[in-house]
């Protein structure tokens, strides 16, 4: 690092630090996007499935999808419970099933495969429809992203989809522990035209733990209260591995990481896309919140 | 910056028989807004009049006082305007037996 490359560094850090608004993140030198939902929706939307001819063409996984939606967090027993530092945060919720899932989305493009990083203050809660603590209740909240190689790369491109959810609860064991995946349902074509497919990457099966992922987060003691939680997950558009994953004070090791691969598909090239998602392990509507989400890059 | 304007869809190709409803969805941020419904599929049977109910907490749900007609061909479409609903939203039906609508379902909010 150069002397002056070293000086924009502390300048740069030292403007972040005096602004409250990025002084709770670390950000690499590009600040891609920082939404703060206070400020609206911030071109979060939701995951519709694809189809052709018919919406009846839609992947189930998919098809139960909703539109997230700005909330306060408001309880029936003390009323809203507001952001880190707002009133509002996004809300995903699922449906009251049993391993319903709901996932918000962002679509972007990259301009430099390199390094980027993911921070988000996140929470989770069940609906509050019984007087009881329910913290075997949601099954998981988790993230992703969906990404593939630029048109230039030749042969071997892929579309790489990194998974990381916590696995709160299965079938009522309190499990607690971050889990990857790297399988996605078999590739289904989607009409007669020869355009469109579909896979549902967040079906249940095949997630695996990921090692030292153990983590016990703080969920209060009745169903209505949450704390916020920070999440930082590190990945190199280069070598399209994750090079690092924190919450709150745990740092895991990613060496054993690895992410959904499929040969990359002739209509997404430089695609970043960012989802969030929740999942229920009870027929009670599960509910994850972002109060806010930076993405960065170094480019 | 402008104010806050969405769409959400909030029912996509759901069908309902019996009593139904669309999820819960919080507006406490928008000042109106009009629900728009779409019948997707050719209604079946004696369509009632939709309404919209509005709740506290997303769990109790009391009657907003709207009423108004369900599509009642393939792809006809009715709304309903809305002021004043504090928070939660939503748009329920009560079919007898026989009727059936397939519906999409939007949300449009402004600040």
């Amino acid at each position: 690092m150069t002397a002056t490359s070293s000086q924009l560094d502390d300048m740069r850090r030292a403007i972040r630090e005096a602004d409250p608004q990025l002084s709770r993140f670390d950000p690499l030198p590009r600040i891609i996007c920082l939404d703060d939902f206070d400020r609206g929706m911030c071109g979060w939307t939701q995951l519709v499935g694809n189809y052709e001819d018919t919406l009846d063409a839609m992947l189930p996984g998919y098809a139960q999808h909703s539109h997230a939606m700005l909330s306060t967090l408001p309880n029936w027993d003390f009323g809203s419970h507001g952001g880190v530092d707002g009133s509002y945060a996004l809300k995903i919720a699922t449906r009251p099933k049993k391993g319903a899932q709901n996932v918000a989305i962002k679509r972007l493009t990259f301009r430099k495969p390199g390094p980027i990083r993911l921070e988000a203050y996140f929470s989770f809660k069940p609906e509050a429809t019984e007087l009881q603590l329910s913290e075997t209740d949601i099954r998981s909240f988790g993230f992703l992203y969906d990404l593939q190689v630029g048109d230039q790369h030749g042969a071997g491109g892929e579309r790489v989809m990194p998974h990381l959810r916590f696995l709160n609860a299965l079938d009522g064991a309190h499990v607690q522990k971050w889990q990857f995946k790297r399988r996605t349902t078999p590739i289904k074509p989607i009409g007669s035209a020869g355009k469109t497919i579909s896979h549902y990457h967040l079906a249940p099966d095949d997630w695996e733990d990921l090692p030292g992922g153990e983590q016990r987060l703080c969920y209060n003691e009745i169903p209505t209260k949450v704390n916020w939680h920070y999440l930082r997950f590190d990945f190199d558009l280069a070598t399209m591995r994750a090079t690092g994953f924190q919450v709150n004070d745990r740092s895991f090791d990613m060496s054993t990481y690895e992410s959904i691969r499929i040969p990359a598909m002739k209509n997404l090239w430089c695609m970043l896309n960012l989802g969030f998602f929740a999942e229920t392990d009870s027929d009670k509507r599960a509910f994850a919140y972002l109060d806010s989400v930076c993405l960065s890059g170094d480019f | 910056m402008l104010p806050e304007n969405l769409t959400a869809i909030v029912a996509r190709n759901e069908t309902w028989t019996g009593e139904a409803a669309t999820e819960p969805y919080e507006a406490g941020w928008a000042k109106e807004a009009i629900v728009f419904v779409r019948a997707l599929k050719p209604p079946k049977g004696t369509l009632p009049q939709a309404r919209i109910e509005i709740s506290a907490d997303g769990l109790h749900w009391a009657p907003e006082g709207s009423l108004f007609d369900l599509p009642a061909s393939e792809n006809a479409v009715t709304f309903q305007r809305l002021a004043h609903f504090g928070n939660f939203l939503r748009v329920a039906v009560s079919l007898s037996t026989g009727a059936e609508i397939t519906v999409l379902v939007s949300l449009h909010l402004k600040a």
